[in-house]
């Protein structure tokens, strides 16, 4: 009997530790994208991108656009508008992320002089042509995802903490979970692999980090739509955080109005 | 079967023209049968398919009749946990303007979700651009066309096509080219893709949605996803399978399906004489061989049999070359119909491909065989109940015995009874106006063979002062066979008295249509967005009707929005205007209610005005409250008025626009109906309008006469059965003539040989047989003409009260009456001049040695 009793509470007083150590771990993970999310942390952002979609049969399309952020951490607002090529030219996206939902977004085509919404249910289609999806527009803030520290791992010539993140209830994703590469040195991101399920869908990597204005921040950013075998590659330029914007800016009439 | 081998086989190989026209009256009535059949089923299969491809995956389509909702409602669905993926759509129909392509169907759909639910499958190397929504979105030119319309006109990728457009002729761009099959295949490949948003401007919808396509979650059901959608919509909308839309389709077509299955009885009823005439003819001119056989102890059965064997054969040979010729018929047949219910139903539907229903060929063939043993029935009886020795006898067989005339006549008084009976019950709709419509038809065809003698005698001296010799033996040889005579009489006589109730109906039909046309469609002009009134697949925004109201020349204009919305679960047209405005241009015919006060009360959205026919086919009264779905909820609305209303074959309402402008949420306008000012010359202000807009709207102006011819060519067209029933009568006139002459001539070879042994002429024998001929058709004619103008009440009673509910006054057609008496004599005439000519050059030895 005693024995038995003494068995009983060796085993609780394992699993106790087991889930202190997860409970650890999961911590850390947090911590981890808590300082990732920090230190990319600025008030706006402003960049020229360059697209390259390169389809599976290797033609190369090409696209320009702006970006304009304001806020940050599940409360930014970001306007992207496309200036290239001419057939495209003033489109715009609008998208407002929240703290604690999926986020709102709008595309405005200026030759019909109307917005559209895009509904939740599209979020998982590519975005125009590109291997981004509408949901990689959005802002991954930390609050809507768990993650857990899967361990470490070699990047190339760094060293990375290989965590995986699952969507919270409140977050509405095509990705049942994504692994991400952080580097340890920097705390940035260098790779995300999104999965539905067991199958890889997307992999996003990270590369030709600079710092501009004390922000590491990548220039480089290769989309790559397994199933399609097709990537898109954004080169940003003209790179500014904390340029002064106007909340206004950010709003649907200002999007029809600026375009 | 060795009576068939031993007898009928080589009475069929002597009379191959005979046998030939029974099969030939058999394949008709199949032949009619299932040519309507198959072409209105082919052409709701078309539609279905046509709605099956579009919905792709589809589980339930929210609308709202066809007036569509604001895009609000879209998030709202979009928002439901039971919902995975919801799209909008909008559908139209564009005239391409290009010959032999007809229309095309574009469905706009919004590209950025479309492709949860429709698969897109395009031309390889293409997909890249059509796969970059960005640049298709972008560009509101860019379309989407099929494998086959490109090929049909030329088009690749990148290629212009010139459409129409509310702001006038567009030029379009090719921006991908789908593979056949599957979507590409819907509306016969006639089909185009536009965004969504751009077809908004395009077709001028405004900021609405005409339809919207979902799919459930995996997790619930078809009736649980179905009740929570109605649930958050309210009962304003239709949530139903995509299915559901043919049954639609079907009812608001109802009338035609009808018509199809009134005139396939017809060829049926009018095959079923023929046969019977045939019969009686065979049975007549083997009277001999069935006397020998009797007394040779053939029972009566095996005579029986006999005949009806040989009405199994000749049905199944004739229903089987009825229904390949029916299909060959079908075919040519289903595009016009579909043509013509686009143009009546303003409902976009494309026939690809024949849909032959088994069950309607089984049943084809089925009918054809037990009408042909049903018409044989009779004589195959006379034949096994006659006594040999009278029917060894010649010339007993043709004539009634007293007995037999008694009980005709005492049926014939019977069936008068029960009709009578049913009309003075309150015999205007349902089993009792069928029976009493039965009655008389069967009244009529007891007393044939009295009538036939009545007018023979009274035509006897009219023939012999037109030709003594020939005359009286022309009326003679009819008044000696009473039994032939009646048949053929009886069969054309019916046939005559179809045309003649269905000729009433066309007749009252155009006589109430131009009355409601000089009362209600009283405008100078008519601004609509296409040619075809129906169409509402292109709308105007109502700033055109402010614009049209400055012109100087113009005095007033009334915006209407016409749309189909479901009231009962049946489409209704509800038309929506200015009632005060309309209250002092019109006089519309009352039904019920005092209209001046109804317009004013109308106007002010206290109710609505009914036409007569929704009014009859849904029992509503003055004062009865109508419950009417709308996007923003059920309107409670009392039925203020009924009037003659022709502006749909389903009925319409009335209501004031600014009502249904704000529970519809829409300020769109189909047609524009323009006073203008005195002295305006209606021609002069078309041009002017056409001048002011053309360049900027796709606009079309209708000056009152061409509306009025409009509709009376779209009332040609429905009509245009009756005269392919004329057609049909004609016939069926021509097949009972040539095969009751070619029998009485067979039966008189003996007496016409002597006859010109003694010295009568080659004319006179001709001469006789034409009268004879003429005689059969003028007194089928006066008993035609006299049944018909009986039967045109019940065609009449029935249209009103169970058909269409509409109130259509009693009007003989004179002048289908007036065109029948000519051909009837002509094709009499015609029809005799062959056997007249085998009277004449049979051999006079071999003709006396007859018998």
């Amino acid at each position: 009997m005693s024995n038995s009793n003494a068995r009983t509470r060796s085993s609780c007083r394992r699993v106790f530790f087991l889930l202190l150590a997860a409970q650890a771990l999961a911590q850390d993970a947090r911590q981890i994208m808590v300082e990732v999310q920090n230190r990319a942390r600025s008030n706006s952002q402003h960049y020229e991108g360059v697209l390259k979609v390169v389809d599976s049969k290797s033609k190369v399309s090409e696209k320009r656009w702006t970006y304009d952020r304001i806020g940050s951490a599940g409360q930014s607002k970001v306007i992207l508008r496309f200036t290239a090529p001419a057939e495209v030219k003033g489109v715009a996206v609008l998208v407002i992320n929240h703290p604690d939902r999926a986020s709102d977004q709008w595309m405005w085509t200026p030759s019909l002089q109307r917005d559209r919404r895009i509904a939740l249910q599209d979020r998982s289609t590519r975005f125009f042509g590109t291997d981004f999806s509408f949901e990689d527009l959005e802002e991954r803030d930390v609050e809507q995802f768990d993650y857990k520290l899967l361990g470490e791992e070699k990047c190339g010539e760094s060293v990375c903490y290989k965590l995986e993140s699952r969507p919270r209830k409140t977050k509405v994703s095509q990705y049942s979970h994504s692994f991400l590469w952080v580097e340890k040195e920097r705390m940035i991101i260098l790779r995300i692999e999104g999965y539905q399920r067991d199958r890889l869908v997307r992999r996003i990597q990270y590369s030709d980090h600079q710092k501009v204005q004390n922000i590491w921040t990548p220039l480089l950013i290769e989309v790559e739509d397994v199933g399609r075998k097709s990537k898109t590659i954004l080169r940003t330029d003209k790179l500014q955080y904390n340029a002064p914007m106007k909340e206004e800016m950010f709003t649907l009439q200002a999007l029809r109005r600026e375009s | 079967m060795i009576l068939l081998r031993l007898l009928s086989w080589p009475y069929v190989r002597k009379h191959k023209l005979r046998t030939s026209l029974t099969i030939a009256g058999i394949a008709l009535g199949v032949l009619v049968f299932v040519a309507m059949r198959t072409a209105n089923n082919s052409v709701l299969y078309g539609f279905q398919q046509t709605v099956e491809r579009i919905a792709g995956k589809a589980q339930l389509q929210i609308s709202s009749g066809e007036t569509g909702f604001p895009e609000e409602v879209l998030e709202k669905v979009q928002a439901l946990p039971e919902v995975e993926v919801a799209v909008p759509v909008i559908e139209a129909n564009l005239n391409t303007g290009r010959k032999g392509q007809g229309n095309l169907l574009v469905l706009a759909v919004d590209m950025t979700g479309d492709r949860s639910l429709r698969q897109y499958e395009f031309e390889e190397g293409e997909e890249a651009v059509v796969d970059d929504p960005l640049v298709f979105l972008a560009q509101p030119d860019s379309i989407i066309v099929t494998r086959e319309f490109a090929a049909a006109n030329g088009l690749t990728t990148n290629s212009k096509i010139r459409l129409e457009t509310m702001d006038g002729p567009k030029q379009f761009t090719v921006r991908g080219i789908m593979k056949s099959g599957g979507l590409a295949s819907a509306f016969g490949g006639n089909l185009a893709i536009m965004d969504i948003y751009a077809a908004q401007k395009v077709f001028g919808r405004g900021r609405t949605f005409d339809r919207i396509d979902l799919k459930l979650k995996p997790e619930i059901s078809l009736e649980a996803g179905k009740a929570a959608l109605q649930q958050a919509l309210g009962p304003g909308f239709q949530i139903e399978p995509p299915s559901s839309r043919g049954k639609q389709f079907e009812a608001i077509a109802k009338l035609f399906g009808i018509a199809a299955s009134l005139n396939s009885l017809f060829a049926l009823l009018i095959g079923l004489f023929i046969i019977y005439n045939t019969f009686a003819v065979a049975v007549a001119q083997r009277r001999s061989e069935i006397g020998i056989l009797r007394s040779l102890g053939a029972s009566r059965n095996q005579i029986r049999g006999l005949f009806l064997s040989e009405s199994v054969i000749m049905g199944l040979v004739g229903s089987l070359l009825g229904i390949v010729l029916g299909l060959l018929l079908a075919q040519a047949m289903s595009g016009y119909i579909s043509t013509f219910l686009s143009e009546i139903y303003g409902v976009a539907q494309h026939t690809e491909e024949i849909a032959a229903d088994p069950l309607v060929l089984v049943s084809a063939a089925l009918i054809g065989i037990a009408t042909s043993l049903a018409a044989a029935w009779i004589p195959a009886n006379d034949a096994a109940t006659a006594d040999p020795v009278k029917a060894i006898h010649k010339g007993a067989w043709e004539s009634f015995t007293d007995q037999e005339s008694r009980l005709r006549l005492l049926g014939a008084v019977a069936f008068i009874i029960v009709a009578a009976l049913c009309s003075f019950t309150g015999g205007k709709s349902g089993f009792r106006l069928y029976l009493g419509y039965l009655s008389v038809v069967l009244a009529a065809v007891m007393l044939t063979p009295a009538a036939v003698k009545c007018i023979v005698r009274l035509l006897r001296p009219l023939w012999r002062w037109l030709l003594p010799v020939e005359g009286a033996l022309a009326t003679d040889s009819l008044l000696q066979t009473p039994r032939r005579t009646s048949a053929t009489v009886a069969a054309v006589m019916l046939s005559l008295s179809l045309v003649i109730g269905l000729g009433g109906v066309a007749a009252a039909s155009y006589r109430s249509i131009l009355d409601w046309m000089t009362a209600a469609l009283n405008p100078d002009l008519f601004v609509g967005s296409s040619e075809q009134i129906a169409d509402r697949s292109f709308r105007f925004p109502p700033e055109i009707g402010e614009q049209l109201q400055k012109l100087d020349f113009i005095d007033e204009v009334q915006m209407v929005r016409s749309a189909r919305v479901l009231y009962k679960d049946t489409p209704v047209m509800m038309v929506s205007t200015s009632l005060e405005s309309l209250r002092r241009r019109i006089r519309p015919k009352a039904v019920a209610g005092d209209l001046e006060k109804a317009y004013r009360e109308a106007a002010r959205g206290e109710g609505v005005i009914l036409s007569d026919n929704l009014a009859l086919q849904h029992g509503l009264k003055v004062g009865d409250i109508m419950e009417i779905s709308s996007p923003s909820g059920v309107l409670k609305l009392p039925v203020l008025a009924i009037t003659i209303d022709y502006s749909d074959q389903r009925g319409a309402l009335l209501m004031e626009r600014s009502l249904y402008i704000e529970k519809w949420k829409d300020p769109t306008v189909n047609l524009f109906r323009v006073y203008l000012k005195p002295g305006v010359a209606p021609e002069e202000a078309k041009r002017r309008i056409l001048e002011r807009f053309a360049q900027e709207r796709k606009l079309f102006v209708m000056t009152n006469q061409q509306v009025r011819d409009y509709i009376l060519r779209i009332t040609d067209q429905w009509f245009g059965l009756t005269y392919m029933q004329i057609f049909v009568a004609v016939l069926v006139a021509v097949l009972g003539i040539v095969n009751s002459l070619t029998v009485s001539i067979t039966d008189r070879r003996r007496e016409l040989a002597v006859l010109q042994a003694v010295g009568g002429l080659r004319r006179q024998v001709r001469q006789a047989v034409w009268m004879e001929a003429l005689g059969i058709g003028a007194v089928s004619l006066v008993l035609g003409l006299l049944l018909g103008a009986v039967i045109l009440q019940y065609y009449l009673d029935a249209i009103r009260e169970d058909l269409a509910g509409m109130r259509l006054d009693y009007y003989y057609p004179t002048r289908i009456a007036l065109l029948l008496v000519p051909t009837m004599l002509i094709t009499s005439f015609v029809s005799a001049l062959w056997p007249a000519e085998t009277a004449v050059r049979t051999s006079l030895v071999e003709a006396l040695e007859y018998e």
